[in-house]
């Protein structure tokens, strides 16, 4: 008799609950599809990075933010609460607490955080690290809505004392509660804790974000949707709580995989790795025991969309957890980390598992609500679109991230990846269009269709059950404690599987590690370690609003790979000021962790003001709103950035302890584990970084052009093309110094017309780039590549009318006007090298190897060289003297520097 | 901590099949919650079909539906 007033109970709350249930789905599939466009503009940016580049609130970063909080929160997080909404009553055999309190949560879900925080987002207020991009206060509402479902789903389990808890309420349970522990942890801690011990906590929450938020909640309604539409129990209660428990086990402590090859301790590093394997396994078991579930029900697969979109789930889940297994490891992740092949990973995560497996579930429970509409053939159409476009948008970012891993490995610019992904990109953004197309198929299948009826809709349920097989102990449910009570508070053990998993795993994962950290940064950091500056402190805030470190890391990992590209490996102590850590988890862009002193100011603030201007490939976003409408003139946050900027790497640099160790160069050879694995390795670079500027090569060596005329011929028409592509947007099309990008860099970049070089001048300069000046080193390109650029760079130099005889009288005149007034700077004999040019940048030019055109120094002793330490000379000198100065110079070309010392 | 994972997993795992193999008791009662949620959802549908199919004026009147 009770049990029938329960009953009777819980479905007056179920019918009034409905509304519940289809306000959760509306919105999440209202959220879904605004985040789906955002994901859509963010892929368009890739190919067309001036598209809506414009405006702040449009820009690539912060589209990308709301894309995956968009997906997260609105998408993910309402189509499960409309799931608890259903399911809870059945599995908890009472209602949920409050049907107000339910509206509450709506409210708090949607219009405290999913809402507010896409408009803060965009607004420019966020948090750039993974799975945590909205902003503190959004932060706060969204551990309250997790208190408040505590109350709302978990209590019921609690008070009915289920001696029987079924899978799906095991995870529904455990999901709630170590999410509720897991989200503060990830989202606050970071911002207390700085850089590689924060990256310890935010590991922890990216991997919990999916591995314990999204991951318990598909799978629990994967477990329920199966029996319910076969009329067949599940294959294996036991194997679905084997999996339970290894999963909550064994999935917080994955975290760290997202830092392999980081500052983080080994062992928290091994551990994650080796958790990740396991991982694989459990899923195994799950995946295993669904499908299973779904033996001889092939044909129901086949006609019921919903259970479809479940199986599709249950694969998909399966074939990203074995893939993320085998990315673990160490020897695929030196290879794919930071690629599309990561991001391939996520989305097959996101649509492929949990995204179908929500779709299944709602469409499942929609039928079984009377009054909605149902139409099953959108609803197929929606399938096949989604099946079509995932599937060809996980193959296309597989196979980008493979080239773009291969390029990185190699000794090729980087830009030279970007390019190489360009068509990848394009594919990726049109296979976005039938996912689109699928999720509005399915939002259509709900609204159009003939209606479900009362009897329909209870016909297909009763149908479920009538097949039931009744076990042969006791089937009802028990309200009291009996048999094996020890083990009957299944709902307690479930309750204290989230909160001790969730315990474990922030023990071994973040303080024990952060607590090793803490010692070696203690034993590592030099004595005075510089600070951030308010102006640098400021503009790291607007790099982190603007997405930056989605696609620039600033973690140079112990690779071999890394270091010959970008310099010695991040260390810990380096981060010790960072809050929150910017690490980051993806490339597009180069690792920014060693810019201090590689690129000039003008260079970054014409980059910023627009990439394409500088490198003309780039697919970085423009931040106009950075600028009063030039580059040259920045506002307070464009400075704040560049300041920024310009620090990163600056303790490394200043504490000498790359000089030391390049002086050493003990260990080059060293295997990229044992780089991980010796702190002795640690702070070693085994040769000079690709990126490295500042004269740390000085023995660059001499590109001599061919000399055979035929292959001379064929090597400036390549030179041509590298020049074309590499460096037209500065010097110019034709070489003139007037490209897109001179008007705002100072010094400008050279006229290669107006002066004859050296071989050994041109091979220096693009071997070490020029310090001081915009010009960067270009010792990545292959040999063959630099070679044909001295090729074409000479054929451009125009013949100097300099080439006449020159009176002897007049050289001598000029030698001593040089020796006068130049050479303190230009040396005695004109070969750079005199006492003050150490300390100048760009150093004076060495005419024994560089002739400028008569008209070019003519020019050059009138006006000076702006940005650079070369004063005007026209009111100090008359016309005879530099007469006389521009002969001399003229003269030392080609001959050797002793002689003219002489 | 490699080894403690190891070693943690496969003792869950190996305690887990002594009591499935040693306790038929066990294997009864952890089977039992995938027949009882079936169960709990005849008894909803039924008690709502009723409702539904005789025109419960509740039912009638809740507009949520």
């Amino acid at each position: 008799m009770a049990s029938l007033m329960d009953a009777i109970i819980v479905c007056k709350w179920l019918l009034q609950s409905t509304s519940l249930i289809r306000a959760h789905i509306f919105a999440s599939l209202a959220t879904l599809l605004i985040s789906v466009l955002f994901g859509l503009l963010v892929a368009t940016k890739f190919n067309f990075p001036e598209f809506l580049g414009g405006h702040a609130w449009l820009t690539w970063g912060r589209l990308r933010y709301n894309h995956t909080q968009g997906i997260f929160f609105g998408w993910l997080g309402n189509a499960f609460l409309a799931f608890f909404y259903y399911a809870v009553p059945r599995l908890a055999d009472r209602p949920v607490l409050s049907r107000r309190l339910g509206w509450i949560l709506f409210c708090i879900w949607n219009f405290a955080v999913v809402l507010p925080g896409w408009v803060l987002v965009a607004a420019g207020f966020s948090q750039p690290l993974e799975w945590a991009e909205f902003p503190l206060v959004v932060d706060a509402f969204v551990v309250l809505a997790f208190i408040l479902m505590v109350f709302e789903f978990v209590l019921p389990f609690l008070r009915t004392r289920l001696s029987d808890l079924y899978v799906s309420a095991w995870y529904i349970i455990g999901g709630i509660i170590f999410t509720m522990l897991a989200y503060p942890v990830g989202n606050f801690v970071p911002e207390l804790v700085p850089g590689a011990q924060g990256a310890a906590f935010s590991g922890l929450w990216i991997h919990d974000a999916v591995g314990l938020f999204v991951t318990p909640f598909a799978v629990a309604i994967a477990y329920y949707v199966i029996p319910a539409t076969t009329r067949r129990a599940i294959f294996s209660h036991f194997l679905s709580m084997v999996g339970f428990w290894l999963l909550f086990f064994i999935y917080p402590l994955n975290g760290t995989h997202h830092y392999v090859y980081s500052a983080i301790p080994m062992a928290a590093q091994k551990g994650a790795i080796v958790a990740s394997a396991y991982l694989g396994m459990a899923v195994i078991l799950v995946v295993t025991n669904l499908l299973l579930s779904l033996r001889g029900s092939s044909g129901t697969v086949a006609r019921d969309v919903p259970l479809r979109f479940v199986w599709f789930g249950a694969v998909s889940y399966l074939l990203v957890s074995l893939q993320g297994s085998v990315q673990a490891l160490m020897p695929v992740n030196r290879f794919i980390h930071f690629s599309d092949w990561v991001i391939g990973h996520s989305h097959l995560a996101m649509i492929g598992f949990a995204s179908f497996i929500a779709l299944g579930g709602i469409a499942h429970l929609w039928q079984r609500i009377p009054g909605t509409r149902y139409n099953e053939r959108t609803m197929n159409w929606s399938f096949w679109l989604l099946a079509a476009g995932l599937t060809l948008m996980i193959a296309d970012l597989t196979m980008a991230g493979l080239v773009e891993a291969q390029v990185w490995d190699s000794s090729a610019p980087w830009i030279d990846s970007v390019r190489s992904v360009a068509n990848y990109w394009l594919v990726r953004t049109f296979s976005g269009l039938p996912v689109l197309a699928g999720f509005v198929m399915f939002w259509i299948s709900l609204v159009s269709g003939p209606a479900v009826s009362a009897e329909t809709a209870f016909a297909a349920s009763r149908e479920v059950s009538e097949n039931i097989p009744i076990f042969d102990g006791d089937s009802s449910i028990s309200h009291e404690p009996s048999f094996a009570s020890r083990l009957s508070y299944a709902h307690v053990v479930a309750f204290g599987a989230g909160a001790g998993f969730f315990a474990l795993s922030f023990l071994v994962l973040a303080i024990l590690p952060g607590k090793e950290l803490a010692d070696e940064i203690k034993r590592a950091a030099p004595v005075t370690m510089p600070t951030l500056t308010a102006s640098e402190q400021r503009g790291r805030v607007i790099y982190g609003r603007e997405g930056c470190a989605y696609c620039h890391t600033e973690q140079i990992r112990f690779l071999g790979a890394d270091v010959r590209r970008f310099g010695a490996p991040t260390e810990a102590w380096e981060t010790k000021y960072d809050y929150p850590q910017l690490w980051g988890t993806r490339r597009i862009g180069p690792d920014l962790s060693r810019e201090f002193n590689l690129h000039p100011q003008d260079w970054h603030l014409t980059h910023l003001f627009n990439p394409r201007l500088v490198v003309l490939d780039s697919v970085m976003p423009p931040y106009p709103w950075l600028f009063d409408g030039s580059p040259s003139r920045p506002t307070r946050e464009g400075l704040d950035v560049l300041a920024y900027l310009q620090s990163l790497g600056r303790a490394r640099e200043l504490s000498g302890f790359d000089r030391q160790a390049m002086a050493s160069s003990a260990t080059s050879g060293t295997s990229d584990m044992a780089m991980a694995s010796e702190p002795l390795a640690r702070a070693t670079p085994p040769t000079v970084p690709i990126a490295m500027t500042g004269g740390y090569s000085l023995s660059a060596p001499v590109l001599h052009p061919a000399a055979d005329p035929n292959d001379s011929q064929e090597e400036v028409s390549r030179g041509g093309i590298l020049f074309a592509e590499n460096c037209s947007s500065c010097h110019g099309p034709a070489g003139k110094g007037d490209g897109k990008a001179s008007t705002s860099l100072l010094p400008k970049p050279a006229n290669l017309t107006a002066a004859r070089f050296s071989d050994e001048r041109l091979s220096s300069v693009l071997w070490n780039g020029i310090p001081g000046s915009s010009m960067p080193p270009w010792r990545q390109l292959a040999t063959e590549d630099l070679r044909a650029l001295v090729a074409y760079i000479q054929s451009l130099s125009v013949p100097s009318a300099s080439s006449k005889s020159q009176e002897t009288a007049t050289l001598d005149q000029g030698k001593a006007f040089f020796a006068v007034y130049c050479g303190s700077c230009h040396g005695y004999g004109g070969a750079g090298n005199g006492p003050a040019a150490g300390a100048l940048a760009p150093p004076p030019t060495n005419f024994h190897l560089k002739r400028p055109t008569e008209e070019k120094a003519w020019e050059v002793l009138e006006n000076g060289v702006p940005g650079t330490a070369m004063p005007p000379w026209k009111s100090q000198l008359s016309e005879d003297q530099r007469h006389a100065l521009v002969e001399f110079v003229c003269s030392l070309y080609g001959t050797p520097p002793e002689t003219s010392q002489q | 901590m490699i080894n403690l994972i190891v070693l943690a997993i496969s003792a869950i795992m190996f305690a887990l099949l002594v009591v499935w193999w040693r306790w038929p008791a066990f294997r009864a009662w952890i089977e039992a919650p995938k027949y009882s949620m079936l169960h709990q959802e005849r008894r909803f549908v039924n008690r709502n079909a009723t409702d539904a199919v005789a025109g419960s004026t509740r039912f009638m009147a809740n507009k949520d539906y």
